[in-house]
């Protein structure tokens, strides 16, 4: 393979490892108290007004009514719709909506190239379109365009509007920079050394089967390394939202799980026997003491103010 | 402050700049309240500080003092704060410091794309006139950039992409009293396309400073949580004294409702241990009183114990600091395993609600696992039992409800005091909005009992006007004193914000709106009681 390839590969497997190593560490923290907030999706017809289970009277006697398709609504409006920009940010709602299906594309088209580089593929019905074509590019050309009018509206916004642009920081800025100069090296490709995506296509395939192609052009080797540098570096960014979403609300605003039957007692039990070393005077934690020691210890008396 | 000078906007990094204060309350901003209290002068409602006060606390953030900063007396203990705030930082994100709240630490701290949605939702925000210091997202960024900088895995891409911030005194103290002008009501989290918690890193910003630095809202700790532990209560009642008290509430209670009423103490085996703020028995005793009137003419085996802290069902620890929170949410476990009751039943007070039914869920397993319930859903099952007679005729007057924070957002409670209200008060009307996207009163995580230095007109001017407009407008065309008018307001927090606030801007003078607890709306409506139960008196 050549270097581009070499370089693309380890991008990528750069985005795949930062995102399940990022995913992996908040699987793995330990678990945390309740901390759930009302409406909670799966409470199946309460859902609709925000109510929950603890509006029965002797609630721990009866069965809990969960519908995990309240759940998967909730996240599929959200995701389909912006649901919660539309409320409550209207004037950002289309700009990230145009935004978010141009990307919405572009992964569903990345995610198109790679399934059709797996060798056999495109001799199915249909699929042969996966190597290039005017579909393709079509597909290609509406998610780059509304991903780029969306970024730039985005951009404009943030810089126009002074309430937005004092609450940014220097990252957000230079996401939206960065997603455009991907976006304008995508557009060069398309639009001059590969319009039916024939050589991405190509190029895709290479890669997958250990067979490149001789030299990409200049335009699609820019894009496709600019590509891989951006999903490289996603990882590290507040853009991990597409699937950290699944654990704000998930494991944290729906974890409305109760402790019955001594259900969460042994997982407990462990994370009271760490130490805690919060050193103000009234907790006096030594880096020795355990959680359980100091919740029921005599409490000491000092206190700094 | 009306005639402040306009001042070029805040940012983040300006929290660290010298400026005395650096963002007044600007009093002509604030949101308009409906005539006729659009013609009280926010002027007359703030204090301002003198400046030999000035000289002694931390008043630089906004010219009101919640905490009592006393400023480093000499560069060296300038240092040692600083310090610990970084130490802090890493005990926050550590996994044996902070496993209760780690993983939803770290999702909000590393998701915010600034997208702003939360702001319009923050009732203190658009109250403010908005305020950059008081933006959901603004405290969470000096925080964001402190990590960034003097966090675990601090490195200098980090630092640029967050944003600078230097650290010294003035950012430490004004970001311990930023941590003390959000109410914790998680409006902001509920808007949140991405679930990030604005909210959350309020609660995490003050346990940082309570647990690292001991620094906390006297009202919470010193006369709060170590009071409650140490005497059994933050009223500082004894057990004898609470016992003193009750009886003279059955007494009254009795002479009310034209028969006997008992408070029955420590019944081993009770179906029920009520536990009740105990700031309603010295504050509102008509509150706990209506509860026993209740519990007496429904036939529930019942009780209320005089144990240490299980008299006091509050639990400040909540609001600021993770350790007291356990101290106090175990022992009240305690008292109920040893008492041996089928549940526990928590009274009108939001907080209490959350700590013991939410949040200290988890910590309380084997025999300290009693079932606890809040009064909401109890009392609904009692109304609708048809135990009670009633006569909803004796509430002929315009009600409306106020949702507590931590029933509607916090446990998912916003039906049953409706099905209540529906029964028992046929002028029942809803405020806009409400249920789960109430706004808080003004009052929650702590403010409604703390007053200190000019924290009261914080209150009054801002984190509870949206409230305030929203009882007036629920309230519109009879504004008038001829009208009485009840917000039924079932927390002891919150009605201590509505006795406040209603003072401040003549509330009950002006259009003779009276707050008061769901269960005294329930015993006003008993048709076995003598007529008027609810007392048109403003206390």
């Amino acid at each position: 393979m050549g270097v581009v390839e070499v370089v693309t590969v380890l991008l990528l497997l750069g985005f795949v490892l930062g995102c399940l190593r990022k995913a992996v560490r908040y699987a793995t923290m330990p678990m945390h108290l309740r901390w759930e907030l009302y409406p909670v999706a799966h409470e199946k017809e309460r859902a609709a007004y925000g109510g929950s289970y603890f509006e029965e009277v002797d609630w721990w006697t009866k069965p809990r009514q969960v519908s995990r398709l309240g759940e998967v609504e909730t996240i599929a409006r959200e995701v389909l719709t912006l649901e919660q920009v539309r409320t409550h940010n209207r004037p950002l709602w289309l700009p990230s909506l145009a935004f978010h299906y141009g990307l919405y594309l572009l992964f569903a088209l990345g995610a198109a190239l790679l399934a059709g580089a797996v060798p056999g593929v495109r001799s199915l019905p249909l699929l042969g379109r996966l190597g290039g074509g005017r579909a393709l590019a079509a597909w290609a050309g509406a998610g780059l365009a509304l991903a780029t009018v969306g970024c730039l509206a985005l951009l404009a916004r943030r810089t126009l509007n002074a309430e937005l642009r004092r609450a940014s920081t220097p990252a957000d800025f230079f996401h939206l920079g960065l997603l455009l100069v991907v976006f304008a090296a995508s557009w060069a490709s398309l639009l001059g050394a590969d319009p039916r995506l024939q050589l991405a296509a190509a190029y895709v395939k290479g890669m997958v089967t250990f067979q490149p192609v001789e030299r990409p052009p200049g335009a699609l080797a820019a894009a496709v390394l600019l590509v891989g540098l951006f999903l490289a570096y996603l990882p590290f960014s507040h853009m991990t939202h597409f699937f950290g979403k699944y654990f704000t609300w998930h494991s944290v605003r729906w974890d409305d799980v109760p402790n019955l039957s001594g259900r969460f007692d042994a997982r407990v039990g462990k994370l009271l026997a760490r130490p805690v070393s919060w050193s103000a005077p009234h907790i006096g934690g030594d880096g020795k003491k355990t959680w359980a020691q100091v919740a029921t210890e005599p409490v000491p008396k000092k206190r700094a103010s | 402050m009306s005639d402040v000078e306009r001042r070029p906007p805040v940012t983040v990094k300006d929290l660290s700049r010298e400026a005395e204060p650096l963002s007044p309350l600007d009093l002509d901003r604030l949101l308009p309240l409906p005539p006729p209290y659009d013609k009280v002068p926010p002027e007359s409602l703030w204090k301002e500080m003198s400046d030999e006060r000035k000289a002694q606390v931390d008043a630089s953030l906004d010219g009101i003092s919640a905490l009592n900063l006393k400023r480093p007396a000499d560069p060296a203990e300038e240092e040692r704060l600083v310090e610990a705030l970084k130490a802090g930082l890493g005990k926050l994100l550590s996994a044996d410091d902070n496993w209760g709240f780690l993983q939803p630490l770290a999702l909000t701290l590393d998701h915010c794309t600034h997208c702003q949605t939360c702001a319009d939702a923050c009732p203190i925000f658009e109250a403010s006139g908005r305020a950059e210091i008081y933006r959901p997202t603004y405290r969470a960024d000096v925080l964001r950039r402190l990590v960034a900088r003097y966090g675990p895995g601090a490195n200098l891409l980090k630092r640029a992409l967050a944003g600078s911030l230097e650290l010294n005194f003035t950012t430490l103290a004004r970001l311990a009293e930023l941590a003390h002008r959000c109410t914790l009501c998680r409006r902001c989290t509920q808007a949140c396309p991405i679930g990030v918690d604005n909210g959350l890193i309020t609660h995490e910003l003050r346990k940082l400073f309570s647990q690292e630095l001991g620094i906390s809202a006297q009202e919470a700790h010193g006369s709060g949580s170590v009071l409650q532990l140490s005497v059994g209560s933050s009223t500082g009642m004894t057990p004898a004294i609470l016992k003193d008290n009750v009886e003279f509430i059955d007494d009254e209670m009795s002479e009310k409702v034209g028969y006997a009423v008992k408070t029955p103490w420590d019944v081993e085996g009770a179906d029920v241990l009520l536990m009740h703020n105990a700031g309603e028995i010295l504050a509102w005793p008509e509150n706990p009183g209506a509860f026993a009137v209740i519990m007496q003419a429904a036939g529930i085996s019942w009780t209320l114990s005089s144990e240490l802290l299980a008299y006091d069902a509050i639990n400040y620890g909540l609001w600021y600091d993770d350790v007291q929170f356990s101290r106090v949410a175990l022992k009240h476990a305690e008292v109920a395993r040893k008492l041996k009751v089928k549940k526990i039943v928590i009274g009108e007070c939001g907080h209490a609600h959350k700590a013991l039914t939410v949040v200290a869920d988890r910590l309380l397993g084997g025999d300290l696992a009693v079932p606890r319930e809040s009064f909401a859903p109890f009392l609904a099952s009692i109304v609708e039992s048809g135990a009670l007679k009633l006569d909803p005729s004796r509430n002929d007057f315009p009600v409306t409800l106020h949702d507590p924070c931590n029933l509607a957002r916090a446990l998912g409670i916003v039906e049953p005091p409706r099905r209540i209200l529906r029964k028992i008060a046929p002028r029942f009307r809803e405020m806009t909005p409400h249920g789960v996207e109430n706004f808080c009163c003004g009052g929650g995580s702590g403010f409604a009992i703390m007053s200190g230095n000019n924290f009261e007109s914080f209150r009054n001017l801002v984190s509870g006007r949206a409230k305030l407009k929203q009882v007036l407008d629920a309230f519109a065309g009879e504004l008038g004193p001829e009208v009485p008018k009840y917000v039924c307001t079932p927390c002891s927090n919150c009605k201590g914000q509505f006795r406040d606030l209603f003072r401040a801007y003549g509330v009950w003078d002006t259009s003779r709106i009276l707050y008061g607890g769901l269960v005294e709306l329930i015993v006003n409506a008993m048709a076995d009681v003598k007529p008027g139960f609810i007392e048109w008196e403003f206390h």
